[in-house]
């Protein structure tokens, strides 16, 4: 059986969020990386875009980033210069400014100091796991996928307990700003623009902001060094410490960006699960403890897109990009392009080498968060495997109305426990 | 030119490389294990981590600003031959360049 299968005409609109609602549009992405590799889109909300779906035009663009930058937006969206000033993290920096955070935090989320969290993150597990599998039948993004990545994002940070609920619902409001569902202020029916100079336009982003700067006080006026917070917060290769500002403006990309994915990783490997029921036994038996969360991230492709500005005029297979054009790489695509991958829409837990590109491969900007999303997505599987003896689906599952962020948000299953 | 890969298990690796490539994009380009590079040889990632071969190590340059404190980062532990791979291009001079694959 296969896990799901693409309903889209061929045609869809990826400017449109809706078009998600039935999951990516791979039928699409299949026509664009056959005929139209390079594929201009017009945009009601604004000027149009360049699409890349090809994986290895992605990984060779990515690559890149003198001739496309990150430093104008990441998102379809246009920004106005001043929106850009206001809410840009180094995500949206190019170099030299973007190494020199980068170079600052990349130890603390490197795989050596990651791996120590593994018990931590396997204690959390257990209780989520055993309080959504007494229920014998649940939806398991919203008892297991939601529960998970704030909580050991949390504890990875080093944020007190009592805090993990709360960042959950506001991770959530924060990033899903397109699915009413998960917030109030849905981006593109919004009419004033009032949080057009909030942290990812969001109410949220402004909380967290505060939030953050507390934090961040409180834990030094009491020396406590539990998580990596310590790590962030030591002086640089330069000398200099990270100013609050900039602490700040971390810190929420943290959350936004280590909330949804991982939790639409979790997602999306139960609903492999579900389908082909051959992957249980596999984890159970200890055959894919190394492979298994690249191919359930790949699988996922929580981030659909992101997005590039050219800086000069080129030509890429026939289309005249202009300095100033919008290119965006969408990775749902490359994920799925059966010239990388065997098989493309089979999860197979084996796969490997697998070179996937959903934490954006290639490029600088290459996930900052990438050992803890994989350790927390393989040792979540493995506890989960350990008390399940079968799982299935029951009932519809429903996908996150956004182009940006690609996630089932409602997943039915039925368990029996070991 | 020639270049060739000590894995850590003792087994050797020659392949030619062309003038200008970078030894990261030469390690894949031959599927050198461990060597993974998925910054896209951009410094942001430490997968290209190799030690270079002590005979080497003078013809290979100087460790870069950036680079420093991202061999900190590499899984593998740090030592005086530690470079990124990608930080590297095959060159006339490195014709012959011989790389230690760390242990992971
Ligand atoms: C499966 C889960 C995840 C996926 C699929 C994912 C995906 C991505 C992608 C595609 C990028 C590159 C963006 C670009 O090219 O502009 C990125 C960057 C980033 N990710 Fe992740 N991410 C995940 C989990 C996490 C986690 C858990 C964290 C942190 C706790 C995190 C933090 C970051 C940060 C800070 C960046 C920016 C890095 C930079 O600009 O140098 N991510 N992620
Ligand atoms: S390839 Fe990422 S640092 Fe060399």
């Amino acid at each position: 059986m296969t896990v799901w299968t693409p309903s889209d005409d061929g045609h869809a609109d990826l400017t449109s969020h809706d078009t998600f609602l039935n999951g990516p549009p791979h039928n699409t992405f299949a026509r664009l990386r056959r005929d139209d590799p390079v594929h201009w889109t017009d945009y009601s909300a604004g000027q149009g875009f360049w699409s890349v779906t090809r994986h290895a035009d992605i990984l060779e663009l990515n690559g890149k980033p003198d001739l496309l930058s990150s430093a104008r937006g990441i998102r379809m969206e246009d920004q106005t210069y001043e929106e850009y000033l206001a809410r840009r993290t180094f995500q949206e920096t190019d170099a030299p400014d973007h190494m020199m955070t980068r170079v600052k935090v990349a130890k603390a989320f490197s795989k050596p100091v990651i791996a120590q969290f593994e018990k931590v993150i396997r204690d959390l597990c257990g209780p989520i796991l055993d309080d959504a599998f007494a229920k014998g039948r649940f939806d398991a993004t919203k008892e297991i996928a939601r529960q998970l990545p704030m909580r050991m994002l949390g504890r990875i940070v080093g944020l007190p307990d009592e805090d993990l609920a709360w960042l959950v619902e506001k991770g959530d409001a924060l990033i899903a700003n397109t699915d009413p569902d998960f917030t109030q202020h849905v981006l593109d029916k919004m009419t004033t623009d009032e949080f057009r100079m909030m942290p990812f336009n969001s109410p949220a982003g402004a909380e967290l902001f505060v939030y953050a700067k507390e934090m961040m006080e409180k834990k030094a006026a009491s020396g406590d060094t539990s998580g990596i917070l310590h790590l962030l917060l030591q002086p640089g290769p330069d000398g200099s410490v990270m100013p609050e500002h900039e602490f700040r403006n971390f810190f929420c990309l943290l959350v936004a960006a280590g909330n949804d994915t991982t939790r639409y990783s979790i997602a999306a490997g139960i609903q492999a699960l579900c389908h082909q029921p051959e992957l249980l036994g596999q984890i159970q038996r200890g055959e894919v403890n190394e492979t298994m969360a690249d191919e359930i991230i790949r699988w996922a492709s929580p981030t659909t897109y992101f997005r590039r500005t050219a800086t000069r005029d080129f030509d890429y297979h026939g289309k005249q990009v202009r300095a100033g054009d919008k290119v965006l790489y969408w990775f749902a695509s490359g994920n799925r392009d059966d010239s990388a991958f065997l098989e493309p829409f089979k999860v197979d837990l084996t796969r490997n080498p697998n070179r996937h590109i959903s934490f954006g491969q290639g490029g600088p900007h290459v996930c900052l968060g990438m050992w803890l999303a994989r350790l927390e997505v393989r040792v979540l599987f493995e506890e989960l495997a350990k008390r399940l003896r079968s799982i299935e689906p029951a009932g519809e599952q429903k996908f996150l109305r956004s182009n940006f962020i690609g996630g089932v948000k409602e997943l039915p299953v039925r368990v029996t426990l070991q | 030119m020639k270049a060739t890969w000590i894995l850590p298990d003792g087994h050797e690796i020659s392949a030619e490389v062309p003038e200008g490539l970078n030894m990261m994009q030469a390690a894949v380009a031959n599927n050198i294990p461990n060597v993974v590079g998925e910054c896209g040889g951009n410094l942001s990632c430490a997968t290209c981590h190799v030690y270079v071969d002590e005979a080497w190590a003078a013809k290979t340059g100087d460790v870069g600003d950036f680079e420093d404190p991202m061999l900190d980062v590499a899984e593998a532990e740090r030592r005086p031959t530690s470079r990124l791979s990608c930080q590297i291009k095959m060159s006339p001079a490195l014709d012959g360049l011989v790389l230690i694959v760390p242990q992971p």
